[in-house]
């Protein structure tokens, strides 16, 4: 009987190859799209989200400012700084800072050669590195023994490596700094670009010991050894405000003032950033597309079915008055429908997933979004076409098988 | 003996938008098994009507309808769709045959329904098809075939499984006067071989070659008479 069926639908199918042809065609395409639209969503989605985190993920800046006005009379609105032992005061009792950096930054002059720029000079400590999200890409990184000794070691990004030293700069070369003579211990990998940073992008960079930097004379013109910013990493972006809270706590505490006092003492992160765009706004306008697509493609596909079930009325009351039941006639439309659109999904995702992934290997600049697949995208775009195909038509075949078989019979 | 059909004060109404149509008003009739009974009446006097009624594709609005002694009221649509399949066959004036199958699997089609394995169907719908003089255009498409060929294909498939009736809305109604009288032979043999045949027809000369004449006028039957 279903045997039977799946026969007597294959044979309709073959027959009425233009309308079966479109109908797959259309449920091809809205797949295809769907798939590929939801996937450039989710693309740029995570463009944003790594551009964002490149400046270290889950990791916050804390930098000192000015009380607020609101907090204190207009005449004692005092500068403020931190000094390494506020960094050590949280690395101590900020139990959701799990790992805590300091980093002081200097734009100074830098020369190799005859060659000499005016770069972003970062004093850092061994930290730094894993708080970052970089390491290097040959030589070592800066460790504690060179942040303990003060010793005149530099880690430099790719692009401060290309300017200052040339492609085949090596790790062992000389540079000077501020006029001091330093060595060249590691180089950073590439980083990319970053949608947030400070000042200069990481790959910008020369990175000397924290104590170094400090030695290289009083900053501010206070004697204490001040940082410019505290880095600090969150469990998770969940936890990130908990851990704004305790971190301002401390700090506010040591610092004697208010902890509501977002001028005195300023956190942000790429949380923070990333909340200012609208993202799901963006991924909201693609799924709109993509709902849309799927409408559109749906209705086509709807619209074929339907007249292919109109046309063939005449043959659903001729099985009826010959001993077809209902079930009969619904589950042979069932078996052409399903047919006809479980192939055509099945190309559709074919040729989505196929498009996302050769979109997905070219070589772009890393600004530029690229498809990234999605299982439930897939899933969806495919549920919906076969859903919509199978239901546009089995309603009106069950529509129809359901009134007495006189009146189909009666129709031309 | 039981008849095959028995209808008692039975009454078909159609709404039609505001207007109801009464289109049977109060039939009583009686068919016996080997009966050929031809109805006729002028258009729109309800003959369709009532042959659906008998072949079980409506049902009345009001009396009884007996089919070889059961009551149809108490069936449900399966169960009519099975009592189709099986003991009635169905002739149409416009063939009704499904445009993408062959003569053969035409006329294997009620066969299919009732579950019986392809290489029975092929066996049956080949012999009934050889029994109405189309054995070599078994693998024709009903396009491919002429009018009168198409009746053929249409009457072997409402008789492959032996129906206690065979019912022919004008089938000789889209067929030339000859064609036409071929099929009448055709039916006329049937009647001899002890099948039950309610047919349609504006044509006296077609309805005179039935033993019995219904005639029915705004729904009700005006006369029925028997040949000696
Ligand atoms: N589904 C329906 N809805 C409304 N009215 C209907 C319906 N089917 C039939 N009728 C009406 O019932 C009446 C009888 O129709 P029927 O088709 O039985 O006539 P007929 O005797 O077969 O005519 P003809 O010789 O032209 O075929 C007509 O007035 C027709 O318009
Ligand atoms: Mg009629």
């Amino acid at each position: 009987m279903i045997l039977e069926s799946i026969r007597q639908a294959i044979v309709t199918l073959r027959l009425q190859r233009l309308r079966t042809f479109l109908t797959m065609f259309g449920v091809v395409w809205g797949t295809a799209s769907v798939i590929f639209l939801l996937s450039w969503g989710e693309g740029v989605r995570q463009m944003l989200e790594s551009g964002f985190t490149k400046i270290g993920k889950d990791m916050a800046t804390v930098w000192a400012g000015q009380i607020g006005e609101n907090f204190t009379p207009a005449i004692d609105r005092r500068y403020l700084w931190f000094t390494r032992e506020d960094e050590e005061a949280v690395a101590r009792r900020a139990r959701l800072a799990t790992l805590v950096g300091a980093e002081s930054e200097l734009w100074t002059v830098v020369g190799f050669g005859q060659r000499a720029f005016t770069m972003s000079v970062r004093g850092v400590e061994a930290a730094n590195f894993e708080l970052r999200s970089v390491s290097v890409a040959s030589g070592r990184p800066i460790s504690r023994f060179d942040v303990q000794h003060r010793r005149r070691v530099a880690v430099l990004g790719v692009k401060a490596r290309d300017r200052l030293l040339g492609a085949e700069g090596r790790v062992g070369s000389t540079v000077r700094i501020h006029g001091n003579r330093y060595e060249v211990i590691g180089l950073l990998e590439r980083v990319g670009t970053q949608l947030w940073r400070d000042s200069a992008e990481i790959d910008e960079q020369v990175w000397i010991p924290i104590t170094t930097l400090l030695a290289i004379g009083p900053r501010y013109g206070i004697d204490d050894e001040i940082t410019d910013m505290i880095l600090f990493r969150y469990p998770g972006r969940h936890a990130y405000d908990a851990a704004k809270r305790e971190v301002r706590s401390i700090l506010a505490k040591r610092l004697r003032v208010s902890t509501r006092d977002e001028e005195a003492i300023h956190v942000v992160s790429a949380a923070d950033a990333l909340k200012q765009i609208p993202i799901d706004d963006m991924q909201g306008l693609f799924l709109i597309l993509a709902v849309t697509t799927l409408v559109i493609g749906g209705v086509g596909v709807m619209n074929m079915m339907l007249d292919s079930v109109q046309e063939r009325r005449s043959e659903i009351g001729v099985r009826l008055a010959v001993g077809a039941r209902r079930r009969d006639v619904v589950a042979q439309f069932f078996l052409e429908t399903v047919a006809m659109t479980g192939i055509g999904g099945l190309a559709g995702v074919g040729l989505g997933i196929a498009g996302s992934l050769a979109l997905g290997s070219l070589e772009v600049p890393d600004v530029v979004p690229i498809p990234v697949l999605q299982g439930w995208a897939v899933a969806t775009a495919v549920g919906v076409m076969t859903g919509v195909g199978v239901l546009a038509g089995l309603v009106p075949a069950w529509r129809a098988a359901r009134v007495d078989p006189s009146l189909i019979l009666r129709v031309e | 003996m039981t008849p095959v059909v028995q209808l008692e004060a039975l009454e078909k109404r159609f709404s039609a938008g505001r207007m109801e149509v009464h289109a049977l008003r109060g039939i009583d009739l009686a068919i016996a098994q080997g009966e050929f009974v031809a109805i006729m009446g002028p258009s729109g006097s309800g003959k369709t009507t009532l042959m659906e009624i008998v072949g079980c594709l409506s049902r009345p609005s009001a009396g009884t309808y007996r089919f070889a002694g059961r009551d149809v009221s108490g069936i449900d649509a399966d169960g009519l769709s099975r009592l189709r399949g099986e003991q009635i066959g169905f002739v149409f004036q416009s063939f009704n045959l499904l445009p993408r199958l062959t003569a053969l699997e035409n006329v294997e089609l009620p066969l299919v329904y009732r579950g019986i394995s392809r290489r029975e169907r092929r066996e049956r719908a080949g012999e009934t098809l050889e029994r109405v003089g189309l054995a070599e255009r078994a693998s024709h498409r009903p396009a491919q075939l002429s009018g009168g060929e198409r009746q053929r294909v249409a009457i072997a498939r409402a008789l492959i499984n032996r129906p206690h009736v065979i019912l022919a809305d004008e089938p000789t109604g889209n067929l030339d006067t000859t064609t036409g009288g071929e099929i009448m032979t055709l039916l006329d043999e049937l009647h001899a071989e002890g099948h039950t045949l309610v047919i349609v027809t504006h044509d006296p000369l077609i309805g005179d070659r039935a033993p019995r004449h219904l005639r029915i006028r705004d729904g009700r039957i005006e006369s029925d008479e028997r040949a000696a």
